[in-house]
């Protein structure tokens, strides 16, 4: 590969002009012409380096890349390891990274990082190899060093032991970290728990690890034949296939290659492998995701969602480009001019499209004050449909190519890039002149592949939205963008699992006791009593629609609720006081058994103070947290299957947020209604502010327009049979 | 200025290296703020922490950075280094002013008007500069620390003009507007929230300097207090760049592709014009030494306790600067470093360490920290550290733990100046903090000449237990026990 290429031009005699040549034509200006910026001298040449390769008998490809501008050389040993899911044993495979350096068959730990040390060398270890960095004097010593630590590493018991408690603080820290819970539960979210991109190592799993694991993974993915071994720096070909022979020539290992096109294997010590076939795809709905902080300054944002982009699609080269439009490095991209430079919102907002041979994912990100998180993650969204929708102008893709082809001529200043490039062909399977065509594809990337890859690449309708934030502040802005309809904000702890209530014991405060403080914090039972009739009015959103909802509370349990969404009825439930129909869709249905007993328990405008009596009953399950405020967690069983949650504020005694568990035509519901803004109508306090979400009908955030109350209604309202026929 | 995503080398583990971090290249200021974000991916301690670096031995004086420099006539300084390995140039301008040049309510005011200054000039709108520089391929950003602002481009080297043009529209006529004055009050408390108030152990270095410092602007970091920034008006602007955006007050240099005499003419062309202002009166405030140890507890919202000393140290460029900071190297450089050693190896006490130099112009600090391994405490830990801080006080070095260290550094010396912007920061700040461009070739030469008894004495006169800042990271939960 030797290559000359010129940078943004694709003049041929650009290639052939001399530093002295582009001094000679250009003419001094007397008068500086300050008004214009000046025009580019003649294209200068980019020289993709050259490396060359062989293949050790044991199967071992090694690749040099040559320059003596310093004194140095890097070496770089890397093995191809799918990926698998480790299951209740997740993290052992980092484990390899902790420990590769901790001991070999001649050399302790601390002789090991005196040999690095003293050498005024670098080397470090990851979990799929070695890379180390050193004055070219001394690289025969850090050779024998890589040779140990790649090949013949012991996993000392006392070294794995130490490792497994690091490893216990590091996760600590990460879940102290917002970044690093962005990072670990983001993929978990994004991937699922169950993949081996999303897998998070927890404090469980981190105490399944045996050592024989690692020393077993060790054995059997450290192997020659899928191994590379890369020089770059003060060498030539001649002394690489000298060093490569020596250190790494009689290295032969037991077993049979790892085949990654199977399904799976069976290796001795660590069970079944079962390797990631299929990658993972994009969620049918988009779905908010969050991590809760109470109190934390910024939210961080991830946009994102996986898909199928291997770095050998003829697409690739497409969505980077698209992606640096997006949101890829420039600051003329559109989330950073959009979300920073015009709205201020965040320091820096970006994109990330990733090719990857086994899963590709996209991501946009940005920490933004908590107050604009709804706002920002719109407008990312927006910025993402924009792409689809409309094509780019052209001078936007100029702009990313050009700057494209400007990051590959900079890249090349580093020798190890070439390398990189080397490696990067044979693993992922890239023609051979992959990098060396880079420039004329680039040039030739129109505003039609734009748009198709954006089509193909862009899915903001299927991302998750994930946040780690603080959630009572954003959760009713959040909630309208999620497009998942039965669960549209699902919360995780910081490791990765469906968030629950974390309760401590209540003490001596009963379930009732409760509820009276709460009847007593509106206005006392007296008051409540007074209100024999009532009528509430609701408008406000539901998606995209206007709806207006009708609550009409009569004697006797009787009930009607009425929902219209943008003129048409949306759903009506009407209960006389012993019978309740729904109607939706024009269909009705006639509730029994733990529905009705339910619907029954809420006819009434403070339902709570109604007595309860078998078979419903009420459990003070303790106190816990909703943001920074302190609750009571109520819990009322209606039956066998339907449970309803109360949370009352332990300062205020009002009630904060009911959560109904409902099965409903087959379909289990969760339904989380939160309710503030409470106002005093006729010595009540009711709330004014109501938001649901996650029913049949979705999210509906709900503004009261009126309570009235001592309304007299004819009792042919709560009739359930006319109900069938309204319409 | 504005932060681009950093493109990791795909290098390690078997995940997708999406958000892998990156080990940054050791930054040589590390109290400097880029205006972008980093990588979005810091840690707090990478912040503060000594970073790793891809290192090798060598005879690094050898191998001496050659430039040419000259003056011109309204006083900016002009240095040019030529490497025609990559047909890349790098064009940067170093302005010396910093966060010590503010006054008491002005507070993090250099850093505020270096985001300011990529809004625009007499012949530039809002937003082309960046778009001038991306458009042609290359990349921009600046950063700001105590002592100066540095702003730089990397192009295509046949951009050299164009780079130039945009430096010089800087210092002579820039042009801000309303419109991005608010917005960039707003992206600068974005910046603060993230590199500070949403990052556990977030605020060390802002606690620190406030209780190391009493009457020297260093007591502030460069971040700044949003108080200060919302009250600034019209005539300060004004007047901070009439003061020091002036080419008396500057050194440009430009590294890489190019034909040094092209280059000398294509500045005097761009920057001879620019009139030289007044000489720049700088602080001179002389900050007694500590003379007891402070001691604080900060709660913050983590479940690892964390200990954090600062002592005083000697300005950049004393040779006992240099004996300072080989001691943090003695400490925390290397897994083989003492803290590294037995902290985290033998004693099992903490998860992570360091030891760095703020390298100021003024008197600076050392700053040594340890985040505690769960379940061992502050004061068990801060006495571990204290030990191996007594050890080198007592017993000293030997010369092979320094022939180590100097191996280390004449490494890093050799990979920190293997590309021109590299090469292009380190000339700038080798004349604007050191007053001379040689320094970096000179550099390495104090730290190769330092005997075991300098680094004994460095550690007895300032490292020295009743003159010192200790601060310990709680948990929030234990603040009520």
């Amino acid at each position: 590969m030797n290559s000359k290429y010129s940078l943004f031009q694709c003049s041929t005699t650009a290639g052939l002009l001399l530093a002295g040549v582009l001094y000679a034509i250009s003419p001094m200006y007397a008068q500086v012409d300050r008004t214009l910026p000046p025009p580019p001298g003649p294209a200068p040449t980019v020289h993709l380096g050259e490396h060359s390769s062989f293949t050790l008998e044991n199967g071992m490809r090694v690749i040099v890349v040559e320059n003596h501008k310093l004194p140095m050389v890097s070496v770089q040993v890397r093995f191809d390891i799918p990926p698998f899911v480790q299951g209740e044993k997740a993290g052992y495979v980092d484990m390899i990274s902790e420990l590769l350096m901790s001991g070999t068959a001649t050399l302790t730990k601390a002789e090991i990082d005196e040999v690095v040390d003293r050498n005024g060398a670098s080397v470090s270890a990851s979990n799929d190899g070695v890379y180390a960095s050193t004055l070219k004097k001394n690289l025969e010593p850090i050779m024998t060093l890589v040779e140990e630590v790649v090949q013949s590493p012991l996993f000392p018991d006392e070294e794995f032991a130490k490792a497994i408690n690091r490893h216990r603080s590091a996760i600590q820290q990460r879940q102290d970290d917002p970044e690093g819970i962005a990072e670990s539960v983001g993929k978990a979210a994004v991937f699922g728990a169950d993949h081996a991109y999303g897998e998070m190592t927890t404090l469980k799993t981190l105490g399944n690890i045996d050592v024989g694991t690692v020393r077993s993974f060790h054995a059997r993915y450290f192997r020659p034949e899928s191994g590379y071994l890369a020089f770059v720096g003060d060498i030539d070909e001649k002394e690489a296939r000298t060093l490569a022979e020596k250190h790494f020539g009689k290295w032969m290992p037991e077993g049979k290659p790892v085949d990654s096109s199977v399904a799976g294997e069976f290796v001795p010590g660590m069970g079944g492998v079962l390797y990631l076939r299929e990658p993972k795809m994009p969620a049918v709905y988009r779905q908010v995701v969050v991590v809760d902080r109470p109190g934390a300054p910024q939210s961080i944002i991830r946009v994102s969602y996986p898909f199928n982009l291997k770095p050998k699609d003829i697409r690739a080269l497409d969505a980077q480009v698209l992606n640096t439009i997006l949101g890829g490095g420039v600051f003329n991209a559109r989330l950073m001019q959009n979300l920073r430079e015009d709205k201020g919102y965040t320091y820096g907002a970006y994109s990330s499209m990733e090719s990857d041979r086994f899963n590709g994912s996209f991501t946009a990100s940005a920490s933004v004050r908590t107050e604009v998180t709804a706002q920002a993650v719109t407008e990312i969204l927006a910025e993402m449909e924009r792409l689809r929708e409309e094509p780019v102008p052209q001078a936007d893709l100029d702009l990313a190519k050009r700057y494209m082809a400007g990051s590959f001529a900079r890249s090349l200043e580093d020798p190890r890039t070439v390398a990189r490039f080397a490696l990067n062909t044979y693993l992922n399977g890239l023609s051979q002149d992959h990098y060396a065509t880079y420039l004329q594809r680039l040039e030739k990337v129109t505003v039609d592949d734009i748009q198709r890859a954006a089509k193909a690449f862009l899915l903001p309708e299927n991302a998750i939205v994930f946040v780690v934030g603080d959630l009572e502040k954003i959760r009713r802005t959040m909630i309208p963008l999620s497009m998942e309809p039965f669960i549209p904000l699902l919360e995780l702890d910081v490791e990765g699992q469906v968030k629950e209530d974390h309760l401590v014991d209540a003490g001596d405060t009963t379930a009732q006791q409760v509820i009276d403080r709460y009847l007593d914090a509106i206005g006392g039972k007296k008051a409540i009593g007074k209100i024999s009739s009532m009528e509430r009015r609701m408008t406000g959103k539901m998606g995209k629609a206007n709806v207006v909802v009708t609550e009409q509370f009569g004697k006797n349990n009787k009930y009607r609720k009425e929902i219209i969404a943008d003129d048409r009825i949306l759903q009506q439930v009407v209960c006389n006081g012993t019978r309740a129909v729904d109607v939706q869709s024009n269909i009705p249905e006639e509730l029994e058994g733990d529905r009705l007993h339910e619907l029954i328990l809420w006819s009434h405008p403070v339902p709570e103070a109604l007595e309860v009596s078998a078979p419903i009953e009420r459990f003070m399950d303790g106190r816990t947290t909703i943001g920074e405020k302190s609750v009571y967690k109520i819990t009322t069983n209606v039956g066998e299957i339907d449970v309803t949650t109360d949370y009352f504020d332990v300062n205020t005694g009002l009630k904060v947020r009911r959560i109904v568990m409902q099965l409903n035509l087959g379909q289990f519901y969760v339904v989380t209604t939160d309710y503030s803004d409470y106002k005093e109508v006729d010595g009540v306090l009711f709330p004014h502010t109501i938001d649901e979400d996650g029913g049949i009908t979705g999210v509906i955030q709900l503004k009261v327009g009126s309570i009235k109350t001592g309304v007299s209604f004819n009792d042919h309202q709560f009739d359930p049979d006319p109900a069938v026929h309204t319409e | 200025m504005f932060g681009p995503i950093q493109k990791c080398e795909e290098h390690s583990s078997l995940r997708s290296t999406k958000f892998a971090p990156c080990q940054n290249k050791p930054e040589r200021d590390r109290a400097s703020h880029n205006r972008r974000i980093g990588s979005g991916k810091r840690r707090a301690i990478s912040i503060i922490s000594a970073a790793y670096m891809i290192t090798a031995p060598v005879a690094a004086q050898k191998r001496a950075i050659a430039y040419t420099e000259f003056d011109l006539d309204n006083g900016l300084h002009v240095i040019l280094h030529e490497d025609n390995s990559t047909p890349i140039v790098a064009v940067s301008v170093m302005y010396h002013v910093g966060s010590k040049n503010e006054s008491a309510d002005r507070r993090g005011f250099a850093h505020f008007f270096e985001h300011l200054l990529f809004e625009g000039s007499k012949n530039i709108g809002r937003g082309e500069f960046s778009k001038l520089v991306e458009n042609a391929g290359g990349v921009l950003n600046a950063n700001t620390s105590g002592d100066r602002t540095y702003y730089y481009e990397v192009l295509p080297s046949n951009q050299l003009e164009l780079g130039l043009w945009l430096e010089s529209e800087r210092m002579l006529h820039a042009k801000v507007d309303e419109k991005g004055i608010v917005t960039q009050r707003e992206v600068v408390k974005e910046e603060r929230k993230q590199r500070y108030e949403n990052q556990p152990y977030g605020s060390i270095l802002i606690e620190v300097l406030d209780r190391a410092y009493t009457m020297h602007p260093y007591k502030w970091p460069t971040i700044g207090f949003m108080e200060d920034l919302n009250s600034a008006t019209e005539e300060d602007y004004k007047a901070f760049y009439e003061r020091f955006y002036i080419p008396n007050n500057a050194v440009v240099v430009v590294a890489g592709d190019i034909v040094p005499e092209r280059a000398k003419e294509l500045v005097k062309k761009y920057f001879q014009d620019i009139p030289r202002g007044a000489d720049i009166e700088r602080p001179t405030i002389v900050e007694a030494p500590l003379e007891r140890e402070i001691r604080d507890v900060i709660y913050d919202r983590i479940q690892l306790p964390a200990v954090v000393q600062a002592y005083r140290i000697p300005a950049v460029g004393s040779q006992e600067f240099y004996a300072v900071d080989m001691l943090n190297r003695l400490l925390s450089n290397g897994n083989s470093s003492r803290l590294n050693k037995a902290l985290k190896d033998e004693q099992e006490k903490a998860l992570n360490v360091g030891a760095f130099s703020l390298p100021f112009e003024d008197p600076g600090l050392a700053i040594l920290y340890a985040i505690a391994n769960a379940g061992v405490n502050a004061n068990d830990l801060e006495h571990a550290m204290d030990a191996e801080l007594k050890r080198v006080q007592q017993d000293g070095v030997s010369e092979m733990e320094l022939a180590k260290l100097k191996v280390q550094v004449e490494a890093e010396t050799l990979s920190e100046n293997s590309r021109v912007a590299g090469v292009a920061g380190h000339l700038a700040t080798a004349y604007t903090l050191f007053g001379n461009a040689e320094h970096i070739n000179k550099e390495l030469e104090h730290y190769l000449k330092l005997t075991p008894a300098d680094l004994q004495q460095a550690a007895v006169k300032y490292f020295a237990a009743d003159r010192r800042v200790v601060l310990h990271y709680l948990p929030l939960d234990q603040k009520n026990k």
